[in-house]
């Protein structure tokens, strides 16, 4: 009577209701519907959603991954296991002087919808719009150095600098404040944060489903040879372990997976697909204040950094598969130090030593920490190791919110508290973008140990100057030698960054294992 | 009846207006500045003092909560400068896929606990009400972040039947119907439980009570008096744990958010807290805060329909 009822009101007949259930039953049987492994779609992940694809307003590395796929930069990274760049919308470009960079673009690069011929204007537009923006990320990434585009033909310009400025290269030309747009487009609408109204790369984003997905498309008029995939579906997916069971689910192609989980997909990766660990930018380290009063003394904080054991945090905490950091500069990068001046491995005499001639005993600290497992577990580490040579040491745990604002002045009292600190950065590959953070201006911003030191400022400002490499280079290894003398920092790890990828793709990445998608392709 | 409704009505904008500000103070007591989460560490001093005045922080807390309640009159949510949208459009967007797993849960929920309950009931110290006892408890002792996972790894990972992520295709029913068979599954899970207890124990109570012992004198057909009698009692103390539960499956509806990286409200919520993406938080609060308290004051309305000893307030 009632099924009666609910077909009359739906008009089924009981054939159709009959049919409609058994097509129901059968797609639940077949394997979910946009599942991985097409050579038409690529299912990638993201661990959070797009804030901007704008490049003058971007604010996370997940815009600049769409980014680098909807639009065109002079330059870009290559894809591979070392730090280049390739010319991408340039046909040419070169420094002429240290303030004076030319380029020529390539001819007939489109913007989709009828927006017309990437030119100079485009570059000069794009380029001021986001060094003089208000958009913190966009504007440094430019390091208040530029002057002006000046343009000088249709598809010519030159980059003139008020001040040398190598960062640059690795930052913002190749990076996501050096990514182009259409002056024309922009100005047809005014503003836009995550509908481009033209794109000039191989794909276009066709929809972005907030707090799910971005789907990118094939743009129909790219200048260059088309995208291999039709489609290209970033997920936001923030939990590592669910990503994981996407994966094994067949639901993505391609996602970072979790430290605790490297082993098992090494011995035995899900069907099809393989396990890649790429080395990381982020550096972890322990800080020590350096101007609270229990650690004013240089001998109480060496021996903070002699006690503490590094092999055995990255056993724990990154299941033996990151490997020590030697500074907050990665391996592959200009000015990345082959060693660092205390050893990995704890020294646990020379800590007590150093305490004993310090006259210090009974020291009890406080160790803040971000409410991650894998912080959690490196400061129960340091809190063992540190209780080897006498100190008492309470673990703080702060989520997000509260641990990021830990050591701002700006955000009431709490930096006068901290004593120890974990923590954890990501950067860009140029140097700069690291030791920035820990110039003495930066104290009560972003530099928590308080550390300052006339020499790593002058380096910092020079260094940025400089257009030899390797003496650049050096400054920059001479930098963190400072920082390590101070006793401020025990540099722990760069992490890992490991991937499980489908066979069936052949990834397009950044030698730190980050997606390139524009060079992301079938694999056969 | 008027009167019961204007009181409950009140009553509710009251509740709601009294939790969303206890909320807002309690996050701007705990530490945390949105604009250094927010810009970043690249930001100089005057990009946050920018952004706060941007967000009205500059003012003091109460000229906060009274401006906000002023727009909300106006049917203004706010503006989210993070994301540089309109907090309606983004609630409004994360509402559904919420709403939708908790009906859904809960449908499931109450369509096998309620016979469930009832036929133990009328079964009682029987093996098969033994059974659906130790069944019904052991399913509310699970969380549901643990059904949803283990569900994960048996329908995805190894029978590869259904969907581990998000939500389905827009626009297509079945896709979204496909997706959503898992979560409602993990949250709904031990609600089954909960209902066939409760629908079981207020049975045995209504079986026992002078009006069915009268009806079965009478010699009216037992099913006649289960379902039009008994059940119908029995059934009022399920609709208010449903009404009460919302806030539970809020909550539970988080955990499958982000086990199966669905959209939602509960989501939205977490991620804006740890930012402190206050006008985020405020207008999802409000919003969610208004459908626990529509809910209650839904199951009392329905208790009063089934009731009438409620209608007239004895």
């Amino acid at each position: 009577m009632a099924i009666n009822t609910i077909q009359k009101g739906l008009r089924l007949s009981r054939r159709t209701l009959l049919m409609a259930g058994t097509v129901i039953g059968l797609n639940m049987m077949v394997p979910f519907s946009m599942a991985a492994g097409s050579d038409e779609v690529l299912q990638s992940r993201s661990y959070v959603d797009i804030t901007s694809l704008d490049p003058a307003n971007y604010l996370n590395a997940v815009d600049e991954d769409v980014m680098g796929a909807i639009y065109s930069k002079l330059i870009y990274f290559k894809p591979g296991n070392t730090w280049e760049w390739e010319l991408q919308a340039a046909e040419s470009i070169e420094q002429v002087d240290a303030t004076h960079i030319k380029f020529k673009l390539k001819e007939g690069i489109q913007f989709s919808n009828g927006f017309g011929e990437m030119t100079a204007e485009d570059v000069k537009f794009s380029f001021e719009r986001a060094a003089f923006g208000e958009n913190p990320a966009a504007a440094a990434d430019w390091g208040g150095a530029l002057e002006e585009v000046e343009v000088t033909g249709k598809y010519t310009g030159v980059i003139v600098l008020k001040k040398p400025y190598q960062p640059l290269w690795n930052l913002a030309l190749s990076y996501a404040a050096g990514n182009i747009i259409s002056q024309k487009a922009y100005e047809s609408v005014g503003e836009f944060t995550n509908s481009p109204p033209a794109s000039s790369g191989p794909y276009i984003v066709k929809e972005w489903r907030p707090k799910q997905k971005v789907i990118l498309e094939r743009n129909p008029d790219y200048y260059g040879e088309p995208s291999a995939y039709k489609e290209i579906h970033i997920n936001q997916i923030d939990d590592e372990k669910t990503a994981e069971i996407a994966f094994e689910s067949g639901n993505l192609d391609v996602t970072r997976i979790s430290m605790s989980s490297v082993q098992s997909y090494r011995e035995t990766p899900p069907d099809n697909s393989q396990l890649q660990v790429f080395p990381s930018l982020f550096y972890v380290w322990l800080g020590i204040n350096f101007e609270n009063p229990k650690l004013q003394d240089p001998r109480v904080r060496q021996a903070i950094q002699y006690a503490v054991d590094v092999p055995s945090i990255l056993q724990a905490s990154y299941f033996g598969e990151a490997e020590a950091s030697t500074g907050i500069i990665a391996p592959g990068l200009l000015g990345h130090r082959a060693q660092s001046l205390i050893a990995p491995q704890a020294d646990i005499a020379k800590a007590k030593a150093l305490l004993e001639e310090a006259g210090v005993s009974n020291l009890e600290l406080s160790l803040d920490v971000l409410n991650k497992a894998t912080n959690v577990t490196t400061a129960q580490i340091i809190q063992a190791l540190l209780s080897q040579i006498g100190i008492k040491v309470n673990i703080n745990q702060h989520e997000a919110g509260s641990f990021w604002t830990l050591g701002s002045e700006k955000a009431g009292e709490r930096w006068k508290n901290i004593e120890l600190i974990l923590n954890r950065y990501s950067m860009v590959p140029d140097p700069y973008y690291a030791t920035v953070n820990f110039i003495t201006s930066q104290k009560g911003k972003w530099n928590w140990e308080r550390f300052s030191n006339e020499e790593f400022d002058q380096l910092n400002e020079q260094a940025q100057a400089e257009l030899d490499l390797a003496k650049r280079g050096e400054m920059y290894q001479r930098m963190q030698d400072l920082m390590e003398e101070s006793g401020s920092y025990r540099f722990i790890t760069h992490e890992a960054e490991p991937l499980a990828i489908r066979n069936s793709v052949a990834a397009g990445l950044r030698p730190d294992g980050r997606p390139l998608y524009r060079h992301f392709k079938p694999a056969n | 009846m008027w009167l019961f409704l204007l009181r409950r009505c009140g009553l509710a904008v009251l509740i709601v207006m009294l939790a969303v500000s206890a909320l807002y103070l309690m996050i701007h007591a705990i530490p945390g500045d949105p604009a250094s989460i927010i810009l970043g560490p690249r930001a100089t001093d005057e990009m946050k003092a920018a952004l706060y005045i941007k967000m009205g922080l500059d003012q003091p807390v109460y000229m906060q909560l009274a401006s906000f309640f002023g727009n909300i009159f106006q049917g203004d949510l706010g503006y989210d400068v993070f994301s540089q949208r309109d907090v309606t459009d983004i609630v409004l967007e994360q509402l559904p896929w919420t709403l939708a797993l908790i009906f859904a849960s809960v449908f499931w929920a109450a369509l096998v606990g309620i016979p469930l309950g009832c036929y133990s009931a009328l079964h009682a110290n029987t093996w098969f009400d033994t059974l659906t006892g130790i069944v019904s408890v052991g399913t509310i002792a699970i969380p549901s972040f643990v059904v949803a996972i283990y569900s994960l790894l048996v329908f995805s990972v190894s029978l590869q039947w259904l969907p581990a992520i998000g939500a389905g295709e827009q626009g297509n029913l079945l896709s979204q119907l496909e997706h959503l068979i898992l979560p409602a599954f993990a949250v709904g899970l031990g609600w089954v439980g909960y209902i066939s207890r409760l629908v079981r124990a207020s049975m045995l109570e209504v079986m026992g009570s002078n009006h069915i012992r009268t009806a079965k004198a009478f010699g009216l057909p037992s099913r006649w008096i289960t379902f039009r009698y008994a059940l119908r009692l029995a059934i009022l103390p399920t609709v208010t744990l449903l009404g009460v539960g919302i806030g539970y499956l809020l909550s539970a509806s988080l955990f499958a958010e982000i086990v199966f990286a669905r959209p939602g409200i509960g989501k939205l919520i977490f991620d804006a807290v740890s930012t402190r993406n206050y006008p985020v938080v405020m207008g999802s609060v409000l919003v969610t805060t208004g459908l626990f308290v529509i809910a209650t004051t839904l199951a009392d309305f329905v208790n009063a329909l089934l009731d009438p000893r409620i209608r007239a307030g004895r």
